[in-house]
């Protein structure tokens, strides 16, 4: 009798739960109806969020439609946003590093084309630096308007180290090649170098690929061509890679070292290392970090040339910008079009420039005195402006489900554990479309 | 109690039934329903989700597409899982290996009247109190090859790259968890070994039985149903682990110690290839299930043997 009274009412009990949690969920959707007349804009949280919500309040100013800023921090903003984009709570307009990483999205019909935004205000094209916007387009069609700043990739050196060496900041390869000795031999390690971050390596493949092959190669790849990684442009990349590695131009705990939790950084800014090729933020990590260092001893110059490489030297490769994607489902495309509008206003560039990025709108130039840096600012954009060719990072062109496969290999090709015919075949099994 | 006028038939019976519940000391299911229905909810309704998934092809943007065996048969044709299954084992074994006598000893010891004892086991339990992802930080920057304790002592670390070759990453995972989870361990085993009747202890130190004699035939013995415990939970959190090497290695260098769980999480949440991370999932259940039972079976836990025997 005890026994049935006790689960007689355990129905209940349940029910209970459930209808709690039904009630729960039934409260989301209420406050979802009511965000009507609002656009919402997520983008990647960090400290620039400070110049978006500026121009989201802006906007909110003389639009009927009203702009809400939504924030996911930066580790997870992918993963979230490949869970919410094809959700109810999903954002009219988010940030994405273009290219790859908005692929999938187009290829599942969720973005709308800008065309008929730019057929109706030409500027939102032409206000923008062609190679900049054009890591945007995806299958011809443009799919997002340019808004953050560039960073292009440089290599940037201890002056001072520099200097008790004897070697100044390499203008060929085999200057790099003699500058690795010379600092060898005065007892630091020549290049500082984040591989347990893997991203940096990448770098270093990135810009003797293009050197050497010229950007046409990697497109090559990228579009299918899996004969490109096995090409001898391909194969003298990666044997100068090697001579570069063997010559102990890393030393040999790279793969120990970050750049996340500043490894690499302070070994350049302490002395220990002569050079490190990084994209343009490493600028304002010294500035935060080693203050003293960014002032005086920092110096930055364009990756050297390759004597007889396709590329030409003053291509870049690095992330091009980032960039405002739409949504097709958005239920105010005008306003979405009006707030696009603000990526190429004087506003935006000088409050960019102020936190130290580097906006690529056609009227950035005649701000660049205002910018956190000014010299630092002018070499770089003088350098994307007159760069040939922007290849956008391999991890970010490529689609994302290469990711994992790219960086084992990158790093065991890198180290010695694998060979140039394993790499090669490791890169031709990466998914392209 | 039919005196007591209640709103309802239904209520009384509970408020009895209860009451009387509590004087029998053998709960009725009633106790257990809310836990039921939490884990039904949320961990055997996903369970099934999981396993259906695990047939389907899905990258979180369209609907999944029904695939059959496909994600089954390239992840048992593919070489990193066949390495992550063996490296989970490896590291499970090796954390069971080296954390088991070292808490034993330690709990053992801790469970005594040594002086300051008190003030040295406190210490001692500090890793437990922080976060695992705290932990790897800390020990990502100590040793880190330039800036941490190896540069200091080369003439133990070499050229500090640790990170850098399987044997050296595989043995800092290792070392970092036994480091956070020892004291756990230690907790459990301190607490046995302050069960031991000390009657046991007193007639073998009558029969003359030293310390270490005493140790082997007593409290060893009479830990079984502790390390059976602390077992368990060693293999279960061995096999999941994942906090440390997503902060510690990030699986690398290269593979070489991509664990089924961080493989997993990278093939969910970098390759956004849903149908395949959810296949990992389920193997790795598969995997722990049969592990756990393998333990549970060899110790004699499942017959629930009493240590109090002979007393």
């Amino acid at each position: 009798m005890k026994r049935r009274a006790r689960s007689s009412r355990t129905p209940v009990v349940g029910g209970a739960v459930l209808a709690l949690v039904l009630s729960l969920s039934g409260c989301g959707e209420d406050s979802d109806a009511a965000g009507d007349d609002t656009i919402h804009v997520l983008v990647y949280g960090d400290a620039a969020n400070k110049v978006e919500k500026e121009i989201v309040a802006t906007f909110n100013k003389t639009s009927e439609v009203k702009a809400v800023l939504d924030t996911i921090p930066g580790a997870d903003y992918q993963a979230k946003l490949q869970t919410i984009i094809n959700s109810k709570q999903a954002p009219d307009v988010f940030f994405n590093w273009g290219g790859g990483s908005i692929k999938p999205f187009v290829d599942a019909d969720l973005l709308l084309p800008l065309d008929s935004f730019i057929a109706k205000d030409p500027d939102l094209k032409a206000k923008f630096l062609p190679s900049v916007f054009n890591s945007a387009v995806v299958d011809g069609t443009s799919y997002g308007i340019p808004m953050r700043g560039t960073q292009p990739v440089l290599l940037f050196n201890n002056g001072k180290v520099l200097e008790k060496a004897g070697v100044a900041p390499p203008k060929t390869w085999g200057d790099l090649l003699a500058a690795v000795k010379a600092l060898k031999a005065d007892g630091v390690t020549p290049i500082a170098l984040g591989g347990g971050d893997r991203w940096p390596t990448l770098m270093w493949f990135e810009y003797l690929y293009d050197r050497i092959a010229g950007p046409e190669l990697f497109q090559k790849a990228l579009d299918g061509d899996r004969e490109a990684w096995a090409s001898p442009d391909s194969r003298k990349a990666l044997s100068m890679i090697k001579e570069l590695v063997d010559a102990g131009a890393f030393g040999t705990n790279y793969d120990s070292v970050k750049f996340t939790d500043q490894g690499s950084p302070t070994l350049l800014a302490t002395g220990r290392a002569g050079f490190e090729l990084m994209g343009s933020w490493a600028y304002s990590t010294h500035q935060d970090s080693h203050p003293e260092f960014a002032k005086s001893d920092l110096g930055y110059s364009a990756f050297p040339s390759v004597a007889g490489g396709k590329g030409e030297q003053a291509n870049v490769v690095g992330n091009t910008n980032n960039f405002y994607s739409v949504v097709k489902k958005t239920k105010h495309p005008q306003a979405v079009a009006e707030f696009l509008k603000l990526m190429y206003s004087d506003r935006f560039v000088k409050a960019q420039l102020a936190i130290g990025n580097l906006p690529t709108t056609t009227n950035t130039e005649g701000f660049l005195d205002t910018a956190a840096s000014p010299g630092f600012a002018r070499f770089q954009y003088d350098m994307v402006k007159a760069a040939p060719a922007f290849q956008l990072s391999w991890d970010q062109a490529y689609p994302q489900s290469a990711a994992v496969t790219m960086y084992q290999s990158l790093q065991q090709f890198f180290n010695g554990s694998m060979d140039e015919d394993a790499f090669i075949k490791a890169m031709q099994a990466l998914p392209t479309s | 109690m039919t005196t007591t006028p209640s709103p309802s038939a239904d209520g009384d019976t509970v408020r009895r039934a209860g009451s009387s519940g509590i004087g029998a000391g053998r709960p009725g299911f009633l106790w257990a329903a809310p836990a039921a229905v939490f884990f039904g909810l949320f961990a055997i309704v996903p369970l099934i989700m999981v396993a259906v998934l695990s047939f389907a092809s899905w990258d979180g943007l369209s609907d999944p597409e029904f695939a059959g065996l496909d994600n089954w048969k390239t992840l048992l044709d593919d070489p990193v899982m066949i390495k992550s299954l063996w490296l989970s084992v490896l590291l499970t074994v090796l954390g069971v290996a080296v954390q088991t006598p070292l808490s034993i000893l330690l709990g053992v010891w801790a469970a005594g009247h040594q002086r300051n004892r008190a003030v040295l086991s406190a210490i001692y339990f500090v890793p437990m109190l922080l976060s695992v992802a705290a932990v790897s930080v800390l020990w990502r920057a100590v040793l880190d090859p330039n800036l941490g304790v190896p540069a200091q002592a080369t003439w133990l670390f070499g050229d500090g790259n640790l990170f850098g070759t399987q044997a050296t990453a595989i043995g800092v995972l290792v070392f970092v968890s036994t480091w956070q989870f020892t004291p756990l361990h230690t907790l459990i085993y301190q607490g046995a070994a302050r069960a031991v009747p000390q009657v046991l202890y007193q007639a073998a130190q009558i029969d003359g039985a030293g310390t270490v004699r005493q140790f082997f035939h007593i409290t060893l013995p009479q830990l079984r149903n502790a390390i059976i415990t602390s077992m368990i939970l060693m293999v279960v959190g061995g096999l999941t682990t994942f906090d440390t090497v997503l902060i510690l290695t990030q699986g690398g260098p290269g593979s070489d110690t991509t664990i089924s769980a961080y493989y997993m999480y990278q093939k969910a949440f970098k390759s956004f290839d849903y149908g395949a991370a959810s296949t990992i999932a389920l193997l790795l259940v598969l995997v722990s299930t049969v592990i756990s039972l393998i333990v549970v079976r060899l110790s004699g836990y499942d017959r629930m043997r009493s240590t109090m025997e002979g007393l």
